[in-house]
Formats: C-alpha cells, structure tokens, sequence
C-alpha cells in the first residue's frame, strides 16, 4: 500500500520562486563576531545582519516578504530594477563624500623651524638644537611659500605653523600671518591659523598677537606627570608643570575653545590607559587623541621606549575607550577624537577632514608641508622620511620648482596610483573600505613599498579592529549609540 | 572542496568553476601574515591551495582554521559574484558623480505637473 501524501499545509515560501528577481548594486561586507555581519554600500551606509546574509543577497535569496527585504531597496543594496530610479540621488552622495577634492590644498604646513627645547624619544622630526638658527625658515622662502599656498584653488585655508618649536622664531610667524592677512585683503579667502607648540616660549606678548589674529593653538600633553616628562624632555625645566601652566594661561587668555591638547602613545603609555584619559579629565581638557607614534625620526630610533605592536595598541586603545564611554554614561561629557572621526564616516554623508583616513589620502590634495629648507613634501611624515636621507615624497622646492611641477608633477601622479583605497590590493574589497583611508608614506616607511601589504601592515591592523570594535559597540548597546552620537553632533547628552 | 592536513602544510583542492583562480588569491592574499601561500591549477579544472604555517600551529587549533578557510572562501566567492554583477551599475555611477554637466542625468520619472499651473521648464 502506497504512503498517504502529506495533507499538511506548505509555507508561502514553497511557492516562491527559489531565485527573486532583484538586482545587485555594489556593496561589501565584513563579519563583525561569530554571529554577525556589516553590508556597507558604495556610499558608507550600513545594515548589521546575521551572518550569511551577504551569501543570500548575491544569491538573490532574499524574498520581498523578509523585512530586511525593504532595508536592503530603501537603503541601496538592490534594487527592483537594472538601475534604481534614485541613482542620481545616490550619485549625489557619494559626490558629496568625496567632496573634499572639489578645492584641493587647503592645509597649509609650514614648518618654520627644526630648533626645539624639548627631546622627545618619539620626536618624528629629528628635531635640532635650540642654536641651531640654519635650520630656521628664511623670510624668502617664507615668502616663495605664501606665493604657493595663494595659488591653490581652496577657498578656506589653515595655515598651520610647526616645529621644532615654531614659538622659537615667534618673529618669523609675525612676519607669516601680517603678510599672509594683507596678500588676503584681495583674494578674500577664509583663513585659520594654527601655531603647534609646546607652550615653553609662551608669554603674554605672543599671546595677545594670537588673540588678535585669532591663532589656535595645539599643543602635546601625554598625561600624568611620570609619563608626560619620561617622553618629553624639557632643557629648561619640568615639561608637565610647564605646559600644565601655559596651558591655563592660554585658556584664560585665548578662551579654552582656542587650545587643544594631543598626546601620542609611547611604550611606557600604554599601561596607563585609565590614568591617563582620568588626567585628561582632571585638567578640564574636553576630549583627547588617543594616538598611536608613527615609525619615523627619534621614534625608529629609540625602539626601547616606541616600539610596540598593533596588538598592544589596540588594548591600550579599547581599554581607555571603555572607560570614556562608561565616564559619558556617568553624565560627563568628554570625546574620543579618533572614534569620533570614524563615527563621523559612519554616522554622517560628509568627508571629515583628516588626511590619514580619507581616500585619496590627503596628501598633496588636501594637506602639503613647506619645510624650513625650502623644499615641499606631501605630507607630515613625508619630511621625516627626507630627514633620514630619503626623497621619494620630496616634491620639488620653492625656488626652483612651479606650482604645476610640485603639485601635479610626475612624482604626485607616482603617489596618486597608491593614495586610493578603492584600488588596493586588500582594501577594494574591504567592507570598511567606506570609513578607512590609504598611507602609502606610512606603507613605504613600514613595509617598503607604497602599495603596502594589508596583512602584516599595523596601518590596516589597527584601523580595521578599530572600526569593528566601534560598529559592535555603536549597534549593540543603545546606550552607547547616543554616547557615540552625541560626541558627532557635538552636543552632551 | 578537499582539505587535506599534511605534516607541514594544509592543502586546500577545489573546483575552479566553484572558486576561480581570482577568488583564491583574493581569499588567501589574507594569509600571507601566517603562511606562506602556494595558488596553483592542478588541472583547467582543479585549483590547488598550500599553506605552509610561518610558526607551528596547535592541533587544537586546527578545527578553527580549517573553518576559517571554508568561511572566507565563501565569503570572497560573495564578493566576486556582486563585483561582476554591479561592475556596470557602479561604473555609471562614478561617472555621475564627477560628471561636470548635467548631461549624464536622468530625468525624474513621470510627467511634470502642477496645481497652480507652474510649469518648470518654461524658459
């Protein structure tokens, strides 16, 4: 006797056609944990869904009945047909996100002296001694470099003035900023200048040009005074009581939205996340940057007090994270600047801003260095590579060298095939390719070569736990969704 | 998929029109750190993987990786299939983006109209 045929009812699903016809537009993906996946869209907006979700979508396994269905159209991950209806709006944001190129050079370096009154083992700069005065910029490049920085297209400029310790040739900045104000009467651009210091020299002189002029100061902190003055080392006395005080000085006179404080991690740093993010607090500082040193100048050089790997950044980093945002759940208000970026990236349609995460990187078209020699780099790092005999991001110099040479000559298009994210091996295909930039300095100074190689690079080691960490965190807890949203907006809870 | 544990290596054997020759080396660029990394085809139809671990690994640890292998050559078997599949719709809209004219728009779907009589494309 043959068996009875099932009378059971079948799920709609059985009727559904095993292949749904939707189409795909570009996305990628990355696993969070064991249980989760992030999709990114071309334009950085994210779903979080279980893992295998990714599988389903490529295999147009999603059905129109599953909720993420809606997710997936509304927010560009497929579409109903071969080109959405909105693509135009989609192509408008992801212009927008790029739209930092649209005025190029508009962080303006000038590295007015190599002369410095403080060592500091993780110094980048290989900084000289406070006498040496032919390592200081000469009034004609300084006015070759203005010339230059007049012939980018960028309407809103910063002129950033660093060391050494530019305060050491405090005349030269006056010489600067009077002349950059009064070649401005004409082209009417939006200005800001930034004077990177370690306070030593400030007196109340230079503090009322400052003011006039209305000049931010940036300045470095590392934390507790056993840790400030085991990094820095001041020739004329106590590095942290001295900075402790000029940095009051400059708030009561600048107003504290004026001054900021950075601090960069050295090996005796990270065992001190709690203390130094608490000392950060103490000294009434709204937020600081948890940095990590770049492997250039004095900090190859000093691998004892600098050399530390990925790794133990990145507990040093989660440690003191967890413990701004259980200080932010406590009713303070007080930021992470690097998470902030990145939640930035996340969080809003806009570019950010900073060089180092940005595709293409912002060397050249958004950030260029005029070094107190006269020649032109196209980054930070870049200079420090040359003060160890190496070149290859020296981009001409002022006397010799136009403005099409340095800028769009055939070493900046060289750099241009790596500054790309979008083109590199590893990253193409990265799901937080969206939230991440290139370093081809940083891979060249590292690893050799300016491509760099993803796997053993700290660059990508670092930036990607980075990342996920902040996105579990961000779609997790809700709580710290708003912490994390507040410090965006810029407005405390 | 075969994967085989040898003494000194792991060797991943799979069918080329499963998992192309790209999305092996996509897939196992990401080992480079741990293995040292040999991609070959057997045949046009078998692609060979060895990975030859850099320090020695825990038997213990073998299940997870062998894991992470079938996971990642999923994973980048995803990424290949929606790469080819919006290659076009990802070229037009780059091209869009950075058009500097209008000319690469799309007009909006339907007709235009208004209660009041407005028309918006009276010159």
């Amino acid at each position: 006797m043959a068996p009875l045929a099932s009378r059971k009812f079948k799920p709609l699903e059985f009727y559904s056609s095993p292949s749904i016809a939707y189409y795909l537009l570009p996305f990628r993906f990355h696993r969070l944990n064991d249980s989760r996946e992030i999709l990114v869209n071309e334009v950085g907006d994210y779903i979080v869904a279980p893992i295998d979700t990714a599988r389903r979508i490529a295999a147009h396994d999603i059905s129109p009945s599953e909720s993420i269905y809606a997710d997936l159209v509304a927010n560009f991950f497929i579409s109903e047909k071969p080109i959405p209806d909105l693509i135009d709006i989609l192509a408008t944001r992801y212009r927008t996100k790029k739209s930092f190129l649209d005025d190029f050079t508009s962080l303006h370096i000038f590295v007015i002296t190599l002369r410095c009154d403080h060592t500091c083992h993780y110094c980048q700069v290989s900084r000289q001694s406070e006498d040496k005065h032919q390592y200081d910029m000469s009034r004609t490049d300084i006015d070759g470099f203005i010339d230059l920085m007049f012939k980018s297209p960028s309407r809103d400029v910063t002129v950033e003035f660093q060391g050494g310790e530019p305060l050491l040739v405090f005349d030269n900045i006056v010489y600067a900023v009077k002349r950059i104000e009064e070649l401005n009467r004409a082209d009417k651009r939006r200005v800001r200048f930034v004077v990177c210091t370690n306070l030593s020299n400030i007196n109340l002189d230079i503090l009322t040009f400052l003011k006039e002029h209305g000049i931010l100061i940036s300045t470095s902190y590392d934390g507790p005074e056993f840790i400030h003055n085991s990094n820095r080392t001041f020739s004329r006395g106590n590095s942290h009581a001295t900075v402790l005080e000029k940095i009051g000085l400059c708030r009561e006179i600048l107003g504290n939205d004026m001054v900021s404080a950075l601090m960069t991690a050295s090996s005796l740093t990270l065992n001190y996340p709690v203390e130094i993010v608490d000392d950060y607090v103490a000294q009434g500082l709204p937020s600081i940057f948890l940095r990590q040193i770049n492997p250039y100048g004095f900090a190859k050089k000093n691998r004892m007090k600098n050399a530390y790997t990925a790794e133990q950044f990145l507990e040093f980093y989660k440690t003191a994270l967890q413990h701004i945002i259980n200080l932010n759940l406590r009713g303070l208000f007080f930021l992470e600047e690097f998470a902030t970026i990145i939640l930035s990236k996340i969080l809003t349609p806009f570019p950010i801003g900073f060089t180092d995460l940005q595709s293409p990187n912002g060397m050249i078209n958004g950030a260029i260095v005029y070094n107190y020699d006269g020649f032109v780099y196209a980054s930070d790092e870049s200079r420090m590579l040359a003060e160890e005999r190496d070149f290859t991001f020296q981009l001409g110099h002022v006397k010799s060298d136009s403005y099409q040479k340095i800028f769009y000559g055939a070493k900046a298009q060289h750099i241009a095939k790596y500054w790309a994210n979008e083109s590199l091996a590893g990253c193409s295909e990265c799901g937080f390719q969206s939230y991440c930039g290139a370093d081809p300095v940083r891979h060249y100074a590292t690893q050799g070569d300016l491509a760099g190689y993803r796997p053993t690079s700290s660059f990508c080691i670092t930036n990607m736990e980075i990342i996920r960490f902040l996105i579990e965190l961000l779609t997790e807890n809700r709580s710290i969704e708003r912490v994390f949203r507040s410090w965006v907006n810029k407005t405390p809870l | 998929m075969d994967i085989i544990n040898h003494t000194d290596h792991v060797e991943i054997k799979v069918q080329l029109d499963l998992y192309s020759i790209t999305v092996l080396h996509k897939c196992f660029y990401w080992y480079g750190a741990n293995f040292s990394v040999d991609i070959e085809t057997e045949s046009d139809k078998v692609g060979r993987v060895r990975l030859f671990p850099k320090t020695e690994i825990p038997v213990a640890e073998y299940p997870n990786l062998l894991s992470k292998i079938r996971n990642d050559l999923i994973d980048f078997k995803t990424r290949d299939i929606v790469s080819k599949e919006t290659q076009n719709v990802r070229d037009l809209l780059i091209a869009k983006a950075f058009s500097h004219s209008d000319e690469l728009d799309d007009s909006p779907p339907g007709d235009i109209s208004d209660p009041v009589g407005f028309d918006p494309t009276a010159k």
